[in-house]
């Protein structure tokens, strides 16, 4: 089986989307299938002196991380190795929210940190040339079945439906509200949520970002047994080109309605649902779940 | 000669100077920073518990564990459950392992010529983060840990869950990196009987044995461990003298002229963290008489890791016997923390070492925030008059392959060192 050749290059970030992927079940099938020219932990064939210096051969780009024009790796802008490989591969996937959008270290010690093709949600032209092999599978960390199978695709050449900030459909027209376990609760408009409980939705006072966040979290779920709205910690909006907001843990409400609705729902809808859910008391949802 | 360092979460340059054919002095270099405390700068406190885990891809869990005890510190007066300081606990310990696995299979083996073993660092590793994930919904980058507890009810399910991960854990650890039982490799006080098996540990030490590097990156012989807990005694030592105390107005952050690491002392002495010193404090019986023969050499930073391994699984199933799932998880503060203005700390131990966190809050808002890792203190450039722990663990040495496997037993982290 001929092995994709694939080259990963860390940028401004924490490695985050490196140690998410090392969470794949399958890495012997993947490894199988594809070989990293070089890699930030796996060992190759190659060091990154080699990168910067010598013509490798190379199918797909993946760079996790912000970039910046002083930022350098093996003494040489990351800018200019990404654009010496761009040339030559198929498509270039921006693994994390940082790469996607800029990220978390903007506004820290570089003051021009951006994604490859977007800051924030604006289109830049640091790499316009390249638009087109663009994929974003954004998330802080990426989830690695996205990564991996955004991959897979690329290696059976098949055409993936992007969204207006080039992520796959397939994991990010959903939201992160789709498959959580305390749905009932954002249903029933159930707004009494404390910490600590397997109860409640964290929506209403805990600045979850859940139903107006794209990803798909509580459907393929985190390292195959949870996610973070499950465990009772509210969506930080970790795929979206404003993460990180301010203000995480709590809900910014005008006039007692959450500023932030529901993806595609306006405010007199999500209003004249509440009222009715509001006319209604559901026992069940106000004691424990799992009760003496 | 300039030698850059790589696969390290980041890279560093070593500019070794030569004498007379040996190592007379290293200049290690960062040569980048992300400013994450300047980041921090005016945000809500609470904010923090999302951008601090983010210092670092591989030990996060710990940023996250240090900002909350940081910030809880800011308090007079606060309740957390015994059931949320066991959960924390448990959780940061599956990432010390979790880390150590990788350590172990993925930067120690090649520097000793073997194969990187990426499946079964991956196994165990995934193991542990389904372990953190059941409490604090996925890893790595949860914030799950908040002002007052812990975000999670747990239920015996879960329980029953984490115990089976810490369970298959233990056996591939027996199976693979030991080859004897967990129970007997604790109890084991004598290094010949370690290299007595067929396992990927013992492996290696033959290695050390044959190549005659038993006394191979030597040091101080001083350590540090700064984040006591349930198992590991913080305090500090130089050769026998053990001392508890340990004000935090000694410890002293310095900038480095050459490097965007910042270096780290206490009392102006560079000290050793990891898990070499969290053994000498505890007096782990085979890492005492590792030291005894062969002081901090490379041969007893290795076995110490390897032991914290299986003593952390061990003690990781006794918490989990402690746990009593009826209690509460969260207490609310009685004050909202955007009342609190106060300055705070939070020490843990990290993978690599000592972890500190220092907060100064004003009215909920972040005023000051500075972060101290683990390899600011191992990996401090200091001056060819004083050292750092790992410059000195170098000098004298013929190659400087041999000092990159050196510098690498501290188990560098490049992205926490340059925060």
């Amino acid at each position: 089986m001929k092995k994709l050749k694939v080259l990963w290059l860390s940028a401004l970030s924490c490695n985050g989307n490196t140690h998410a992927f090392f969470n794949y079940p399958n890495l012997e099938y993947f490894l199988d299938n594809f070989e990293f020219i070089y890699h930030p932990v796996i060992d190759s064939e190659y060091s990154l002196e080699d990168i910067v210096c010598k013509d490798i051969e190379c199918d797909i780009l993946l760079v996790e991380g912000g970039i910046s024009d002083d930022f350098l790796r093996a003494n040489t802008p990351i800018l200019d190795i990404i654009k010496k490989y761009a040339k030559k591969v198929k498509k270039i996937v921006s693994v994390g929210t940082c790469a996607s959008f800029g990220g978390i270290f903007k506004g820290g010690a570089y003051n021009d940190v951006t994604g490859l093709f977007f800051d924030e949600e604006k289109k830049i032209d640091r790499l316009e040339e390249f638009r087109d092999k663009a994929i974003n599978v954004s998330g802080c960390p990426v989830h690695p079945d996205i990564l991996v199978n955004t991959l897979f695709s690329i290696k059976q050449e098949l055409k993936l439906k992007l969204d207006n900030l080039l992520r796959p459909k397939e994991y990010f027209a959903y939201s992160i509200h789709n498959g959580c376990t305390r749905n009932e609760y954002f249903e029933y408009k159930v707004d009494n949520h404390k910490f600590g409980e397997l109860e409640g939705c964290m929506f209403y006072e805990h600045g979850c970002q859940a139903p107006f966040t794209h990803g798909s979290c509580n459907k393929i779920l985190w390292n195959e047994v949870n996610s973070k709205t499950r465990a009772g910690l509210p969506c930080m909006g970790c795929t979206e080109p404003s993460f990180p907001r301010e203000n995480l843990f709590s809900t910014k409400k005008n006039m007692g309605i959450p500023q932030e609705l529901p993806l595609g729902v306006n405010k007199r809808t999500y209003l004249t649902l509440a009222g009715i859910t509001k006319a209604f008391t559901i026992e069940r949802l106000q004691k424990k779940l799992i009760d003496d | 000669m300039i030698k850059l360092i790589e696969k390290i979460e980041g890279e560093a340059t070593l500019d070794f100077n030569f004498k007379d054919e040996k190592i007379e002095f290293v200049d290690i270099k960062f040569n980048s920073t992300r400013g994450v405390e300047n980041i921090l700068k005016g945000k809500n406190a609470l904010d923090a518990l999302v951008i601090n885990p983010r210092v670092c891809g591989i030990c996060g869990h710990a940023h996250l564990i240090a900002t909350v005890k940081a910030l809880e510190s800011c308090y007079k007066d606060i309740k957390i459950s015994k059931k949320a300081e066991i959960i924390r606990e448990l959780t940061l310990n599956f990432e010390l392992i979790h880390n150590h696995f990788k350590w172990f299979y993925l930067t120690l083996f090649p520097l000793f010529g073997f194969k990187q073993e990426v499946l079964k660092a991956s196994y165990a590793s995934q193991l542990m983060g389904k372990a953190i994930a059941t409490f604090g919904g996925q890893y790595p980058h949860t914030s799950y840990a908040v002002v007052g507890g812990v975000v999670c009810d747990v239920t015996s399910m879960d329980i029953v869950k984490i115990h089976s991960y810490i369970d298959e854990t233990i056996k591939f650890f027996e199976k693979n990196v030991i080859d004897v039982d967990v129970e007997k490799f604790i109890l084991c006080d004598n290094v010949d009987m370690a290299l007595n098996s067929e396992g990927d540990l013992p492996k290696i030490l033959k290695e050390i044995y044959e190549k005659e590097w038993l006394e191979l990156g030597k040091s101080y012989d001083r350590f540090i461990v700064f984040g006591g807990n349930s198992y590991f005694k913080s305090g500090k030592s130089h050769k026998t003298r053990v001392s508890k105390k340990l004000p935090f107005e000694y410890v002293k952050e310095e900038k480095n002229k050459s490097s965007y690491a910042k270096n780290v002392s206490f009392k102006d002495k560079y000290y050793e963290v990891g898990p070499l010193s969290r053994a000498m404090l505890k007096k782990i019986p085979l890492i005492k008489d590792s030291h005894r023969r062969y002081g901090d050499s490379i041969l007893s930073r290795i076995l110490a890791r390897v032991c914290e391994m299986a003593q952390l699984l061990n003690h990781s199933k006794a918490l989990l016997k402690e746990l009593d799932i009826s209690e509460a998880s969260y207490i609310e503060p009685q004050v909202d923390i955007s009342k609190i203005s106060a300055s705070g700390v939070g020490a843990v131990e990290a993978a690599r070492g000592s972890l500190i966190h220092k907060v100064e809050l004003e009215e909920g808002k972040i005023k000051n925030y500075e972060i101290i890792t683990p390899t600011q203190w191992n990996l401090a450039g200091g001056s060819r008059e004083n050292q750092g722990i790992s410059q000195k663990a170098m000098v004298g040495l013929k190659d400087e392959k041999i000092a990159e496997l050196v510098f690498k037993t501290f188990d560098v982290c490049s992205v926490c060192t340059t925060h």
